[in-house]
């Protein structure tokens, strides 16, 4: 009997263990890669956008605390990208459609920045935001000249780039809406484009509302 | 004690930084080579644990469940492509690694032996029909799914999987229908 108890004892023990391990390891079961617990994380923990000094594709240079006041909806991608990118950008594009006009311009602007500094000169911004339809005003698409600086952004915001070495990147994709002070308020996929546009709209509406 | 020195001394050279470092750049390696090392090194090591605390064991795990509800829990947890990433970036969790998984191997090594023939079927069919939904899971994804490993290391490890689920296959199969015919019927 006392050996029994000693079994089933362990055997219990065993479980919580077991439990406790896949629970933590996977943040209450939220996150089973690690891109979800990026995505959970920054949801918990709201970073400020960085200090960074922007070029944009009309050659401007400003701060980002340019659009200070202002939502901004960012994406990060490289032009010479072929599969994600353009994906990406597309779908921006119909993001950017569906807020109403009201707002865009005002209460939001679209940014696309990219991570491909040496390559993405103002002149090749120009022309790719052309080809989606961006009019480089509402929807500007900029470069971060300073290295430093774009990693550190990067990092804040759990953007991962790994060099391919041939000129090509893998990355992480994502639609980042930075508030009005500069915080990152909400990471969205930018596969589901309906519902990403309903969340920045609701996100402007509740504000005007108040 | 010939394993157990074995055992150390395959656990002494994977965690030569280096070595770790290298196996650690390749996904394929880092799950199927690495891993399964240091839970044979654990299993040789078990050696030495088994002998000297042979009443441990026997008291608190005489029929070896407890041993294998830890072992399926802590390989579980280690095909979450998230935990391979993080070893790869938190320091606490490759340490974990490098205690958990020799771990397994010690606690197998008495579990296996204790559990009944039908215990043993279930966790092998077990991992049978998981690492089958790895390769599945690794080969179809649409997405990168670990942020510090490219897609196309990714399918290279589904088909590891695959492999390795057609290697277990083969096994059973012939577990079943060959090594049960009547000539050796009592070696079972």
């Amino acid at each position: 009997m006392i050996k029994n108890w000693r079994n089933v004892v362990a055997i219990i023990l065993a479980i919580v263990l077991g439990s406790l391990l896949i629970y933590f390891g996977t943040d209450g079961f939220h996150a089973f890669t690690e891109e979800s617990a990026r995505t959970y994380q920054l949801h918990q923990e709201k970073p400020l956008f960085p200090r960074v000094m922007l070029e944009d594709n009309k050659e401007r240079v400003y701060p980002f605390s340019e659009f200070e006041d202002k939502y901004v909806l960012i994406t990060f991608f490289y032009t010479a990208c072929t599969d994600v990118c353009p994906v990406l950008e597309m779908n921006f594009a119909e993001v950017y459609d569906q807020i109403p006009e009201k707002y865009i311009g005002e209460d939001i602007v679209f940014l696309s920045i990219s991570f491909d500094t040496k390559h993405d000169k103002p002149a090749v911004l120009e022309n790719y935001r052309k080809s989606f339809g961006s009019d480089g005003e509402t929807w500007r698409m900029a470069r971060i000249p300073n290295q430093t600086e774009l990693d550190n952004l990067l990092k804040k915001f759990g953007v991962i780039v790994i060099p391919e070495g041939n000129g090509h990147f893998q990355h992480n994709s994502a639609f980042y809406l930075v508030n009005r002070k500069g915080y990152l308020e909400k990471v969205m996929d930018y596969e589901k484009v309906d519902e990403a546009a309903q969340t920045v709209v609701s996100v402007l509406e509740k504000e005007a509302g108040e | 004690m010939k394993q157990t020195k074995l055992g150390i001394l395959l656990y002494v050279i994977l965690i030569i930084p280096p070595i770790t470092t290298y196996m650690e750049s390749i996904m394929l390696v880092h799950m199927l080579i690495q891993f399964p090392l240091l839970i044979l090194a654990g299993w040789l090591i078990g050696e030495w644990v088994l002998e000297r605390w042979p009443y441990h064991f026997l008291k608190w795990d005489a029929n070896g469940i407890a041993g294998i509800i830890l072992v399926i829990f802590i390989t579980t947890y280690w095909m979450f492509p998230r935990a391979m990433d993080e070893s790869l970036t938190i320091w606490h969790i490759e340490l974990f690694k490098f205690i958990s998984l020799p771990l397994v191997g010690i606690l197998l090594r008495n579990s296996w032996r204790k559990l009944t023939i039908i215990g043993r079927s279930f966790v092998f069919l077990n991992y049978l029909s998981m690492f089958g939904l790895m390769g599945w899971f690794y080969i179809d994804s649409p997405v990168q799914i670990c942020n510090n490993y490219l897609e196309i290391e990714q399918q290279m490890l589904g088909w590891g999987f695959v492999v390795i689920t057609g290697i277990m296959i083969v096994y059973v199969l012939q577990k079943c229908f060959i090594s049960g015919t009547k000539s050796n019927v009592n070696q079972i």
